[in-house]
């Protein structure tokens, strides 16, 4: 067996990170008078003008990546850095309308690690 | 910067821990982090360059042992004697309350160890008069139990008691990209290797189905694989979701660890577990709560040489993991 010096290993080698760099979100949007069609980019320029809206023009510089985007519920994964991640979740909580059409967010899922975002035990049901 | 502005700019803490070992080594705790965590509801693995699962993986995957739900179960029947001496006693009965929020109602769990733990709003602590300590983050239950499938179906059968089967997925990427890991080098070298950290939101976005040869410059998305990359024909996805035993896989981990006994193309395997956002505990019996995510998961990737990471994360109202 080899020994812990050649390994390198004196202790098991840890690091730490205490702050991740970015947040992640899953979220939806939903129109309740219904009928709306956005692509992925629509729906990047929703999530800018929610932004602008609440937090004017710096706020709408703000990166927000789209990572993934299912049109027929509306519903995406948003990543953003960690500094900013308070303002975005605001201002889509304040968003309500989007080109003179009613709309809400709904915030499912947030996590600074994107791997919880894929193993969400609330919605694990068994009857 | 003025408070309020700083106030927007502030997260609550989270923690990502990576550790690196090798499997065969003697004071390696690979083993011990698995079956510390208790609780788990989703079991992943992924094998780059491999079209077709083998055989015992395959075997193992499929026997993950079934678990149980008791609906409308006192409490108090945990703690009667012949309970006791029919299941804990034998220890590998592990309980948690179902449909429970650990932010918002009363939540129970048992460990292998015979210990239960509750987590219980003001008025039910008052009530039930027992010593106990406030969270420090901030019943007549459902319970899920894992043990001995026969007696655990005839002891509660004056209860609804019903039997599941953990659900298997398995599934075939074509054409995905990965980043190139050095063991030695869990924080990456550059043009050489990528980090642990790099690694771990590369597999989120796997798990999640993020295009992954997208390009940095895109309106929509600037997320890319890290660089150094290589592109893989095809990986082999398993996720099994359920109640699962820390036992089961430590069994999938061995099996995983047994992949590389035969020359194989693949670098590096990983093997991801989450566990339950609404449990009381995470490691042992460090309290976990629910903040704005109950993350609780570990990852491990083992590499050709069997030296492995093992990375474990937890969210803003948790301890430190082990």
């Amino acid at each position: 067996m080899r020994s812990t010096r050649e390994l390198g290993l004196a202790k098991p080698f840890a690091t730490r990170a205490a702050q991740p760099g970015h947040h992640y979100l899953r979220v939806s949007v939903e129109f309740p008078d219904g009928g709306v069609r956005l692509n992925a980019a629509h729906f990047k320029q929703l999530i800018v003008s929610a932004l602008k809206e609440l937090h004017g023009e710096v706020g709408a510089a703000l990166p927000v990546d789209v990572l993934t985007y299912d049109e027929k519920t509306l519903s995406a994964i948003l990543r953003v850095s960690s500094s900013g991640f308070v303002k975005l979740w605001s201002a889509l909580t304040l968003l309500g309308s989007y080109q003179n059409r009613k709309c809400a967010f709904r915030v499912v899922q947030t996590s600074p690690f994107l791997l919880a975002l894929s193993g969400n035990s609330r919605e694990l049901v068994l009857d | 910067m003025s408070a309020p502005l700083r106030r927007l700019r502030e997260t609550p803490r989270h923690l990502l821990v990576c550790e690196r070992s090798h499997v065969r080594h003697e004071r390696s705790r690979h083993a011990a982090r698995v079956r510390g965590h208790a609780y788990n509801c989703r079991v992943s693995f992924l094998i780059p360059e491999c079209g077709v699962l083998p055989e015992p993986l395959k075997s193992v995957t499929t026997d993950m042992g079934e678990y149980y739900l008791v609906k409308n179960l006192p409490l108090h029947e945990l703690v009667a004697q012949e309970f006791i001496s029919a299941f804990v006693k034998t220890g590998s009965c592990y309980a948690l309350t179902y449909n429970t929020r650990i932010d918002q109602d009363n939540t129970a769990a048992l460990l292998p160890t015979g210990k239960l733990i509750l987590s219980v709003d003001k008025d039910t602590y008052e009530e039930l008069g027992l010593q106990g300590r406030p969270s420090r983050y901030s019943g007549k239950k459902v319970m899920r139990y894992s043990a001995d499938g026969s007696t655990l179906m005839s002891y509660f059968s004056k209860h609804q008691i019903q039997a599941h089967q953990p659900k298997i997925t398995f599934s075939t990427l074509r054409n995905l990209q990965c980043p190139v890991l050095c063991s030695n080098e869990l924080q990456g070298k550059p043009e050489e290797s990528c980090s642990a950290q790099e690694l771990f939101e590369w597999l989120g976005a796997v798990f999640s189905n993020v295009e992954l040869d997208n390009k940095s410059f895109s309106f929509v998305s600037t997320y890319c694989c890290p660089e150094p990359s290589t592109m893989m024909d095809q990986a082999y996805l398993c996720t099994i979701t359920g109640f699962i035993l820390p036992e089961k896989i430590i069994q999938l981990l061995d099996q995983l660890c047994a992949y590389f006994d035969e020359p194989k193309l693949a670098q590096w395997v990983t093997l991801t577990v989450h566990g339950f956002a609404d449990s009381p505990v995470s490691w042992r019996e460090n309290e976990h709560g629910f903040q704005k995510g109950g993350e609780n998961l570990y990852n491990f990737v083992v590499f050709r040489s069997l030296d492995y990471w093992l990375q474990m994360a937890v969210g803003a109202n948790d301890d430190c993991p082990p």
